[in-house]
């Protein structure tokens, strides 16, 4: 169908406006992250777009490489909540994909833990705060509190519902004949399993697992009320990038939120093809 | 969580029957491993579902605190039957919270849809940098909610970028202070959430939307049908579940909203953004009155588990 040109240029007017609206945000934090402390200390004074005056110093300070005169040297750099929140989300990824992978195949192929499903969507639905104060004791009994091995077992048990449900979703579109001829084979259906399935599943599985990690790098409630200094996790450490003296360090809560940002947005855009089954629990597979 | 129903092997979808069918050896070496490969799951949920709640339960009948000097087995001591359920009812701040929580909801999910919905409908044939534009679009929602709030909390400073945008369009300097004006700041906040969440609305909606067949869509427009009739006569009947799907995304989260809200306002100024979350976690690490947050805490677990399952009543209708 061909359509009036005035039709599509209100089609691409309205795009742009939206990319606008999506953009600014972002692009401002871009912006403060590169902007030297005179620039973002003057908030308001006058408000500049573009930096003047581009540097790295926001990204030094926050290594405590600052040079500057103009701000305190920061009491704990941020290289220890990076490696938390690399951590965390790493074993927390780990956990919950491989007990979700392991019981989506139960469920998928076998038939066991019907219970699950329904389980893990209402796991899913609860607000995290509603179940706080006995993990907070739980996690206290158990030496876990402010550690990122404490933070990386919750992050498995929060994000176990999405790997289970995407991985039974990919094991339930998958063809089962080549598992049924390594069967005839003589295998075992552990290794099957493991042999077989696994390896013919790999781009389904680093999609879940790429998903699954930007759901656990996003947290920030859980961090919040279950690590404190040790092992505060980069959005939970942002909150100290603010003090009496200094007032808000802008500069560096941008820079530190562009180094949280970048990761996720990528892995994002290259799973693309996979958000929207990840997202609704696969009942849309697009 | 609550209401785990018990395992239903008959509900279970059926093994592909070469994988069941042969030796009863081999069947029980299915089970077995069916068996051990849920089994993890399972540990993990029972360890943070079904203990939990149980001293959730224990805990909430009780004036115990982290301060009180006994560890929480022996909570007991300070027993008070249902006080604390009793004092959640009249507690106006817990009322305040809810009532904030719904009215966010009830604003922010029909305007992400309708927004969503509107972006969606743009994108459903070809046109030029259509990737590009995608791609930039859902990128809002998976930039970590909480850069979001310190991103949106500079945006809204009275001398930041959302003012000097509004100076420019009114012609006039604008000093607006968002973020400590109690409605401007629960508006700040949605405007955020709309921000971070329409994308997701955006993606499931035109997934929808490619889902219609093209040839319906085509031989309705040549029996003369509109574009909106095109839409409601084909593509609305069939996006049903789809629609359910995406509103019911949005309405659990939002009731959960805390991160960006917390970081933008901290529920403040006053009350004024304080949201059920937010409440919940003031209360805990502030006032530290366990025995009641634990309350607070199963109540909500038990509406939202009741409005679960009549939800998906309704769905199985």
């Amino acid at each position: 169908m061909t359509r009036s040109p005035l039709i599509e240029l209100l089609r691409y007017a309205a795009i742009l406006l939206a990319v606008a609206i999506t953009l600014v945000p972002i692009l401002w934090m871009v912006s403060i992250a590169f902007k030297p402390v005179a620039e973002w200390q003057a908030a308001g004074a006058d408000l500049t777009w573009i930096p003047r005056d581009p540097t790295l110093e926001n990204f030094r300070y926050l290594f405590g490489r600052s040079d500057s005169a103009l701000i305190v040297a920061l009491e704990r750099t941020a290289t220890r909540p990076i490696l938390a929140s690399i951590l965390a989300a790493s074993f927390g990824t780990l956990i919950a994909m491989t007990a979700g992978t392991a019981a989506a195949y139960g469920l998928s192929r076998f038939g066991a833990g019907a219970n699950l499903p329904l389980a893990l969507i209402q796991l899913r639905l609860f607000p995290p705060m509603a179940v706080m104060i006995p993990v907070m004791i739980m996690w206290a009994f158990l030496s876990l509190m402010d550690t990122w091995w404490g933070l990386a077992l919750i992050y498995g048990i929060v994000t176990l519902p999405f790997a289970f449900w995407l991985m039974k979703t990919f094991f339930d579109d998958m063809p089962r004949e080549i598992e049924e001829a390594a069967l005839v084979e003589g295998c075992t259906r552990l290794r099957v399993f493991l042999k077989v399935t696994l390896p013919m599943m790999r781009a389904p599985l680093a999609s879940a697992t790429l998903f699954v990690f930007i759901l656990n790098w996003s947290d920030y409630l859980v961090a919040l009320l279950l690590t404190t200094r040790q092992w505060a996790t980069i959005p939970v450490y942002m909150a100290s990038l603010s003090s009496s003296m200094t007032g808000q360090l802008y500069g560096a809560k941008a820079a530190l939120g562009l180094i949280a940002a970048v990761p996720p947005v990528i892995l994002g855009i290259l799973i693309q093809r996979h958000l929207v089954r990840g997202l609704t629990f696969g009942a849309l597979k697009q | 969580m609550t209401a785990m129903p018990p395992p239903a092997p008959a509900s279970a979808p059926a093994p592909a029957p070469a994988l069941t069918a042969g030796a009863a050896p081999a069947r029980s070496e299915a089970a077995r491993l069916g068996l051990r490969l849920t089994l993890p799951a399972q540990v993990l949920i029972l360890f943070i579902a079904i203990f939990p709640i149980l001293m959730q339960l224990y805990i909430s009948l009780t004036d115990w605190s982290p301060l009180s000097g006994r560890p929480w087995p022996r909570a007991w001591e300070m027993w008070n039957g249902f006080a604390n359920y009793a004092d959640l009812v009249a507690d106006r701040r817990l009322t305040g919270a809810v009532g904030r929580t719904l009215l966010v909801m009830v604003v922010c999910v029909p305007l992400q849809f309708l927004l969503g919905l509107g972006l969606a409908l743009l994108f459903v044939d070809d046109f030029r940098g259509k990737r590009v534009f995608y791609s930039i679009l859902i990128m809002p929602m998976m930039v970590v909610p909480a850069v979001a709030g310190y991103m949106f909390f500079m945006l809204f400073q009275s001398g930041g970028p959302v003012n000097d945008i509004l100076g420019t369009l009114l012609g006039r300097p604008v000093t607006i202070a968002w973020l400590s004006d109690p409605t401007l700041a629960l508006v700040a906040v949605m405007i955020a959430d709309t921000w971070q969440w329409t994308p997701l609305m955006f993606l499931i909606l035109l997934a929808g939307l490619v889902g219609v067949p093209d040839d319906q869509m085509k031989a309705a427009a040549l029996l003369g049908a509109n574009a909106w009739q095109r839409f409601r006569t084909i593509a609305l009947p069939r996006m049903k579940t789809i629609i359910i799907i995406a509103l019911a995304i949005r309405t659990i989260e939002i009731f959960k909203i805390f991160d960006t809200l917390y970081i933008m306002t901290a529920g403040g100024p006053g009350v004024a953004t304080e949201t059920i979350s937010v409440y919940i976690y003031k209360i805990t690490t502030q006032d530290l009155v366990w025995g009641y947050v634990a309350a607070i805490a199963l109540v909500i677990l038990i509406v939202l588990s009741v409005l679960a399952v009549l939800a998906m009543k309704r769905m199985a209708r």
